[in-house]
């Protein structure tokens, strides 16, 4: 009987050793995430300069058909293109960026723009996420506003959005944008959320945490929140030898164009 | 330009924004950064009504990487409390196995209102949690009133505005339970922790080395207090189910004890429970096996 006891025990106690084995195992997976972000970190800038759309062909094998036959197609209408770091917050950084460049040479849509970025803010107080702790988010975005209707040179922008600390608040912004807006049509959004979640748990799972990839539903809501038009042609392993493009919100006249590839945004230009 | 964006340290932007919303104890929690370091704080916050912490006021540290508000903070309790260990590093889970995360519009606000909703919920085994038994939380909940801390001079008497009657904490409560749900603590270990601040070691260098010194020598006062105060108690789950497994095994065949049947395994690891309830299955049927032999000792003989 007591062997039988010690033998429990010391087989319970082999239960509480892979508890903290289990815990090692993630710290170890934590690590090694973290190192394959350092990594991407240091081959890949947070925002590339602009580079001829060849630089897609060599990424892949010539006998890649399949995409080799796409990149032919996306050269029918686009000569550029402009990488981002594949971080998980491409798509915002690929957005901010692509946008206030575009707005540049076009004041009047940047006065528009700027007051459309100037009210978000309340919009967000209003909706209960706290004041003091988004402020920094938003002067931070306001900044690079502000920057762009001074007409600094295309390096200067570039370089903001290479800086970590600027280019990851307007990232946490624009996601909190995103975040806004599914909850205030949560009514809508609701019915492609997946997973029996409430818009609300989506949005703190999926959105507003730092690195977690968008789709379709995120787009939707940001071009919807900041009134631009955004399309994206997708390329990927389906068969047809075309590039398929999607325009955010439907119908919009779209002035910035994205290039996605599974899991990843970059930026195109024509 | 880079004058104009002086984000040198946006961290520091955002802390002292943080300590002046939260100058003012209220009745539920206060916290503000210690004199000399912006980047690591003291809190106490009330246990919440209607559960085993209730009438009790809990101190501890909050660690905030320099990265903040882009990584979390830490959290250490150094009141005794029977839901986490004292002097162990929590932290809001950034855990692959947790879909909930940090995000950079919470608050410390935010992780004290999520401590509080915690308290509470189950431990479940995880490392840093405590399942000390209702009795035990309550003699706790009662004695952390006497709690005062050496590093910021905070009395727990009186850390906290007193609750008023007409006071409603409903809405805070609410707050306090839907943040629980959404974020996972887990306790931190040393290697991520160095991991994460070498990854932006470039950002501000200045304050956050102090933290891991001071942390050595703070844990220490309230663990010595706790034994002064209470001998021989109390104990670590493993060792009271240590405890509970000898009581067992003394009184077993005398009193014929009714087969204790196996507790719902702790761990999470999938083969480890798997095989202690095998195991426990096994011992269990060799219980009533032996049982019935002894009850029916005539009628069976087995030449073994």
């Amino acid at each position: 009987w007591t062997a039988k006891m010690a033998e429990e025990q010391q087989e319970s106690s082999q239960g509480e050793m892979e508890g903290v084995n289990c815990l090692a195992y993630d710290e170890a997976i934590i690590a090694q995430q973290d190192r394959i972000q350092q990594e991407i970190a240091n081959s890949n800038p947070l925002v590339s300069d602009r580079q001829d759309l060849s630089v897609l062909q060599r990424e892949y094998s010539e006998e890649d058909t399949v995409y080799q036959l796409k990149i032919k197609d996306l050269y029918k209408k686009y000569s550029y293109i402009r990488k981002t770091r594949p971080d998980g917050n491409c798509f915002y950084r690929a957005f901010g960026f692509a946008h206030l460049e575009s707005l540049l040479d076009d004041s009047k849509e940047l006065q528009k723009f700027k007051a459309v970025a100037a009210k978000s803010k309340l919009d967000l107080v209003n909706e209960g996420f706290t004041e003091f702790t988004i402020e920094d988010f938003h002067n931070t975005f306001m900044d690079l506003i502000e920057l762009c209707e001074k007409q600094p040179s295309l390096q200067e922008l570039l370089s903001s959005f290479n800086d970590q600390n600027v280019s990851d608040y307007v990232v946490v912004y624009l996601r909190l944008l995103t975040s806004g807006y599914l909850q205030r049509e949560h009514g809508f959004f609701q019915h492609f959320i997946e997973g029996g979640r409430s818009v609300k748990e989506f949005c703190q799972q999926e959105v507003e945490p730092m690195s977690k990839e968008s789709d379709h539903i995120h787009i939707i809501a940001l071009a919807q929140a900041l009134n631009v038009s955004i399309l994206v042609e997708y390329m990927d392993r389906g068969e047809g030898g075309t590039v398929n493009h999607h325009v955010f919100p439907e119908g919009g006249d779209p002035r910035i164009f994205l290039l996605y590839r599974p899991g990843h945004y970059d930026i195109l230009y024509k | 330009m880079e004058s104009k964006y002086n984000l040198k340290s946006p961290a520091v932007k955002r802390l002292m924004k943080e300590a002046a919303e939260l100058r003012e104890p209220t009745e539920h929690y206060h916290a503000q950064p210690l004199e000399d370091n912006l980047f690591e704080w003291h809190f106490s916050v009330r246990g919440p009504p209607d559960s085993d912490f209730d009438g009790g006021v809990y101190h501890g540290r909050i660690v905030l990487p320099p990265e903040y508000p882009m990584k979390p903070p830490s959290i250490i309790l150094l009141t005794p409390n029977g839901r986490f260990e004292v002097g162990k590093k929590i932290c809001l889970s950034i855990s692959g196995h947790h879909p909930e995360t940090w995000q950079p519009s919470w608050s410390i606000r935010t992780a004290l209102i999520a401590i509080i909703g915690f308290m509470p919920t189950k431990g479940e085994g995880a490392i840093g949690s405590l399942d000390y038994t209702p009795e035990e939380r309550r003699a706790l909940a009662k004695k952390s009133q006497d709690f005062c801390c050496d590093a910021c001079g905070c009395s727990m008497r009186s850390a906290l505005m007193a609750l008023t009657p007409n006071s409603n904490p409903g809405a805070e409560d609410r707050q306090a339970q839907e943040l629980a749900q959404q974020i996972s603590f887990k306790a931190e270990s040393s290697s991520s922790r160095q991991a994460s601040e070498g990854g932006a070691a470039e950002s501000e260098a200045s304050s956050a080395p102090v933290q891991e010194d001071a942390e050595q020598t703070e844990a220490a006062p309230p663990s010595g207090a706790d034994g002064a105060r209470t001998p021989g108690r109390p104990l670590s789950p493993r060792q009271r189910r240590a405890q509970q497994r000898g009581e067992t095994a003394a009184r077993g065949p005398a009193s014929a004890p009714p087969p204790r049947p196996p507790g719902p395994p702790r761990e999470q690891s999938q083969a480890g429970s798997a095989a202690l309830i095998v195991l426990l299955t096994l011992a269990l049927a060799a219980l009533v096996f032996r049982r019935l032999y002894l009850a029916n000792e005539y009628r069976f003989h087995y030449d073994l």
